[in-house]
């Protein structure tokens, strides 16, 4: 750090915002030595693996048994049984399922309520409400599956098994019965908070007096919406719905809390499939091709959205 | 700051190596310093039952001048989670120096390297002549060594509440065929309303469904299913097909308890609170149900449980099978291969599978002795139950496998799922199990 | 979570209102109430089981009125192994936050304020990087530390942590210096001081904002990490809070239902109290423009 006393005064006195081109030859160091560790950090812990991850899929690398002590290239063998596993396909669908229901409509359509009643002057206790909606979002996972857990207990007690009582259900076996609606459920409670902060973010931006001229023009409240908020937000939404995707597609221990991927495997969704093969089973090289796979379909989903929010800008 | 890593280890190894050479005068292992020798268990029984003998085993090597302590890690694990847990260590070389093992982790970790051979040291201990050679021979892996040395035996048989049938008026005497036993579980039902007979099944039982369900099934009626000679698998062997429609047909007819066993930890509603409650009637047991799990200090002690609970073999299956004992071993205790401390462990392995010490964990967890000499001794000779199956053993069968137990025990574990889910039928699962075992084994372990 | 009575209340708005309410407004704002406040229920309500069991000698698997006393937390604070549980999960998350803070702010800081070629690159490049669903990487990240001889340690698991913060934490911190102008550096270097004095006294003062929400965000991430944890350790002494829980809630059978709701609440507790001390400090627009960036 001693050198960064020799930097002559002339120099100093000439800094610009464009200034620091001239001084390309003597930035070079502190980068190196400002952001060198850290991207030296980023590389083997985070790039790394995914390359040795790709590579691995590529072998039929376990952790037990003969072939752990000599894994031997494969080529794309485990994609191909990947893509014909009916278990596979299956964890897939899941994964889908609970994409869609959970985070696409389920945190969206929430999020998106919330914000826009929040956003309301006439609402009273606002920081009451926005506290409460967001609770769910910034508790531990793993508190967040126990509270739901006891939600969806078995007994006539659990809470569910009250309110659908109320209307006069029978008290059921939640987990057991309807296992992906109640995952699916537990993602819209704990994600909707952060789809309502992205909104009323956005909402903020639109122009009131926009709103107040197709009110005039005599527009009611629905088509206000649809017309002129919705396309105003549309930028703001689908970054939601690719950060949304994203974050859904790696739930894992929200799920493998409740379900572990049961019953009979109906919620295993994609990060337990891995999880099971790679470690439970001992099969890396299976587990790293459904992860190659799994960031093909985010990457796949991400240039969608990309695609469908610049449409309209 | 390279240079100076480098010259700090060099001066390390140059202490290192000096320190040793002035060691070396007594024995180059070891074994005159003070030595702490880890061992993993899983299990409360067996936790309390090492922890027992751990002060005698100090004590003994005291005397023979060797000072050797042994430090118990106790963490109480599903076989899953074990296999899971250990893989993992003894791939970063972290694991314990002793290892209470399994069958399927002694064929899958022996397979990758993970344990050290013991030929070499049984070979020099007189107990091991001492082993019963059928159980030798299940020791013994594909390449010829042996990995670990048992800590018991059991025989695998069905366990049914004598009492509860006795009650409703059903046949108590062993049924010789499955068709038999089927007629009577239906006649169970009826009366009862219950799912009367609990075999693992599904991928929630985990290595179960392979090891105490669907194995002990399949070689009571067919014992070519593994080719030792060419060490490969043969699918194509019809006991498989035959043991999937004894499966289809025993959950068509209701008789399982189809959500108890798609649920994690399947064992716990069915064996652990049915079973006592007398709602399921007849349990896919080993020997050790008389202590570890149903007896007075077990998970869930049943009261009475000799008069209540007695055992039938195996029916047989197919045309010309008789009722048999599927004898259980080929587990034990092991040695970790990165152990710098092979000698000690051992010696405590030795200690552990002599004499009294012996007797006392085969008495805490309902086993039987692998080895011929311990029938007087007590308390193992004070036990009825267990002296039974132990000459239950000699006539018990077992089937020799090797590498691939644990991708096959996958495999089945998937197809007696979707039999219990409904999605296939006896024929359907079989020939989903050939194609996922085809896939998972590789070709160089399926018979052609 | 008493219900408001919305009748009584829409008047009292009319003061702001140019129009006066009419009825299709007061049914508006009904149903505007009842639905904001059956989403706070529904947000709410799974909670309750966790805080009643937390204070009921007697907790059940269901919510119940409790037979209010402190045991639980006692029980928690003097059984053998669950303080360890807090101690662990408060050292990981301390010390990533740390790590992740020190790098993030140097290489903010360079990111900032130097242009140097291979900037934009390195700033998608991180942004692409978070698009990496954790489990995709989990077991190959798992088997290079193996290799580095980090699996099965505290350290190591801080260290993934700490990096896997970075991406967020680089983003927020650039965009938190190149809000502080540079001429205010300026100013400083002629006043004679040099380079790192000025960075301390001028810039570290301004970015408090950005900070605390990097620091939130990292803690809250370490916190809560349930996979990292789950994969990268197997010494029970070096379990968090996180697997701690696991695993007492898939005893299944033998579940100390109050002990696991004491140990919840505890859980959750140091995210709050540090929001609280950090919130001061915390602006939303610092947090909204980075999420646009």
């Amino acid at each position: 750090m001693t050198s960064l006393v020799d930097v002559p005064a002339s120099a100093q006195t000439a800094t610009r915002p464009s200034a620091p081109r001239r001084r390309r030859g003597q930035t070079l160091p502190f980068v190196l030595l400002l952001l060198g560790p850290s991207a030296v950090l980023i590389l083997v812990f985070i790039v790394l693996p995914a390359v040795y991850g790709l590579w691995l899929s590529l072998t039929n690398t376990q952790l037990t048994g003969f072939a752990a002590r000599d894994p031997k290239f494969v080529g794309l063998d485990n994609y191909t049984y990947l893509l014909t596993s009916a278990d596979f396909l299956n964890s897939l669908g899941q994964t889908g399922t609970f994409l869609l229901f959970s985070a696409i409509i389920g945190q969206t359509v929430l999020g998106m309520v919330a914000a826009i009643l929040l956003s309301r002057p006439w609402i009273r206790g606002k920081g009451f409400f926005g506290a409460a909606v967001l609770m769910p979002m910034v508790v531990p996972e793993v508190v967040a599956s126990l509270t739901w857990a006891s939600v969806l207990a078995t007994s006539p007690e659990g809470t569910l098994n009250r309110v659908t009582n109320a209307f006069g259900g029978e008290p059921t076996a939640w987990l057991q019965t309807a296992p992906m609606l109640a995952i699916i459920l537990v993602n819209i409670w704990r994600g909707l908070a952060f789809a309502m902060i992205m909104f009323q973010a956005a909402l903020e931006d639109v122009p009131a007096e926009l709103i107040e001229a197709a009110r005039v023009d005599g527009a009611r409240a629905v088509q206000v919406f649809r017309h002129v908020t919705l396309p105003l937000i549309r930028g703001p939404v689908f970054l939601y719905l690719l950060l949304t995707t994203i974050s859904t597609v790696g739930v894992f221990g929200l799920v493998y809390f409740l379900t572990r991927g049961g019953p009979g495997g109906q919620t295993r969704i994609a990060a337990i499939y891995i999880y099971e093969r790679a470690l439970q089973f001992s099969q890396v090289g299976i587990g790293s091709a459904a992860s190659i796979i799994l960031l093909v379909i985010v990457l796949v989903l991400g240039a969608v959205y990309v695609r469908l929010a610049k449409v309209e800008v | 700051m390279k240079r100076t890593n480098v010259v700090a280890a060099f001066t390390a190894s140059v202490v290192v190596a000096a320190g040793l050479t002035g060691c070396s005068s007594g024995g180059g292992d070891g074994s005159d310093g003070p030595v702490t020798i880890t061992i993993m268990e899983t299990k409360q029984t067996n936790i309390d039952a090492i922890g027992k003998e751990i002060p005698g085993f100090e004590a003994e090597m005291a005397e023979q001048g060797k000072d050797i302590k042994v430090e118990l890690i106790a963490d109480v694990l599903t076989d899953e989670q074990f296999m899971t847990k250990m893989t993992q260590q003894l791939i970063a070389g972290q694991a314990p120096d002793v290892l209470d093992i399994g069958e399927n982790m002694a064929i899958s970790w022996s397979s990758a390297g993970y344990l050290a051979p013991l030929d070499d040291y049984l070979n020099e201990w007189d107990g091991w002549s001492h082993y019963y050679p059928a159980v030798k021979e299940a020791m013994t892996r594909q390449d010829g060594q042996v990995y670990s040395l048992p800590s018991g035996a059991g025989v695998l048989n069905l366990f049914y509440r004598k009492d509860i049938l006795t009650e409703l008026g059903v046949d108590t005497t062993q049924p010789e065929t499955w068709d038999d036993l089927i007629a009577r579980l239906v006649e169970v039902k009826e009366k009862t309303g219950d799912t009367p007979i609990v075999i693992p099944a599904g991928t929630a039982w985990g290595g179960g469904t392979w090891g105490e369900g669907f194995m002990p099934l399949l070689g009571g009626t067919d014992t070519e299913f593994y080719d030792t000679e060419t060490d490969t698998w043969d699918l194509e062997s019809p006991g498989w097909l035959a043991v999937f429609e004894l499966y289809d047909d025993l959950v068509s007819n209701g008789l399982m308890p189809v959500e108890d066993l798609q649920n994690p930890n399947p064992w716990e509603p069915t064996k652990y609170e049915k079973f006592p409650e007398g709602e399921i009637q007849v349990a896919a047991q080993g020997t050790w149900g008389w202590k570890f799990d149903w007896g007075p200090d077990g998970a869930t002690p049943i009261e009475g449980l000799e008069e209540k609970v007695s055992t039938w073999q195996f029916p047989g299956l197919r045309s010309g099978d008789e009722p048999y004992g599927w004898s259980s071993t080929g587990g034990g205790y092991a040695i970790s291969e990165d152990s710098e401390k092979k000698e000690a462990a051992w010696e405590f392995i030795k200690y552990l599978s002599t004499g009294e010490p012996l007797a006392e964990q085969l008495v805490a967890s309902g086993a039987a002795s692998a080895r011929d000499d311990l029938d007087d001794v007590a308390p193992y000779s004070e036990e009825p139950q267990l002296l039974q199956a132990g000459k239950d053993l000699g006539e018990s069968v077992f089937v020799v496998t090797g590498d691939g137990a644990a991708q096959i025990g996958q495999a089945v574990a998937s197809a007696t799922e979707l039999i219990l889910s409904g999605e296939a039928d006896g024929q359907q699962a079989y020939d989903a199990f050939v194609k996922d075992a085809t896939d998972l084994l590789g070709p160089t372990l399926v018979k052609e | 979570m008493t219900t408001l009575d919305s009748r009584t209340a829409a008047p009292v708005l009319n003061v702001r209102r140019r129009r006066r309410l009419r009825p299709v407004d007061v049914a508006q704002r009904t149903i505007g109430y009842v639905l904001i406040v059956l989403l706070a229920l529904f947000c709410l309500v799974p909670f309750a089981w966790v805080v009643l069991s937390a204070v009921d000698a007697d907790a059940g698997a269901t919510v119940q009125i409790p037979a209010f006393s402190f045991d639980n937390f006692i029980r928690f604070f003097t059984a053998s192994g669950t303080p360890l549980l807090l101690i662990n999960s408060l050292v990981i998350a301390i010390a990533s936050t740390a790590l992740n803070l020190a790098l993030g702010i140097a290489g903010g800081y360079a990111l900032s304020r130097f242009a140097f070629p291979g900037r934009r690159l390195f700033m998608f490049g991180i942004l692409l990087i978070r698009v990496i669903p954790a489990p995709a990487t989990i077991v190959a990240l798992y088997l290079i530390m193996v290799n580095l001889g980090l699996a099965n340690t505290l350290h190591g698991l801080i260290i993934v942590q700490a990096v896997s913060g970075l991406p967020v934490t680089l983003w927020l911190m650039k965009g938190t210096v190149d809000a502080v102008p540079v001429e205010l550096e300026e100013a400083a270097w002629t006043d004679g001081n040099t380079r790192l004095q000025a960075v301390r006294r001028i810039v570290l003062p301004l970015i408090g904002p950005g900070l605390g929400a990097a620091a939130m965000l990292m803690f809250m991430g370490s916190w809560g990490d349930f996979l990292t944890p789950l994969v990268m350790l197997q010494n029970q002494d070096l379990y968090p809070l996180a697997i701690g829980l696991f695993r007492a809630f898939s005893e299944r059978n033998v579940i100390d239902w109050g002990l696991l709701a004491a140990s919840a609440v505890i859980y959750v507790l140091p995210p709050a109290v540090l929001y609280m001390l950090v919130r001061k400090h915390l602006l939303k627009s610092s947090l909204g423009g980075a999420l646009k960036g």
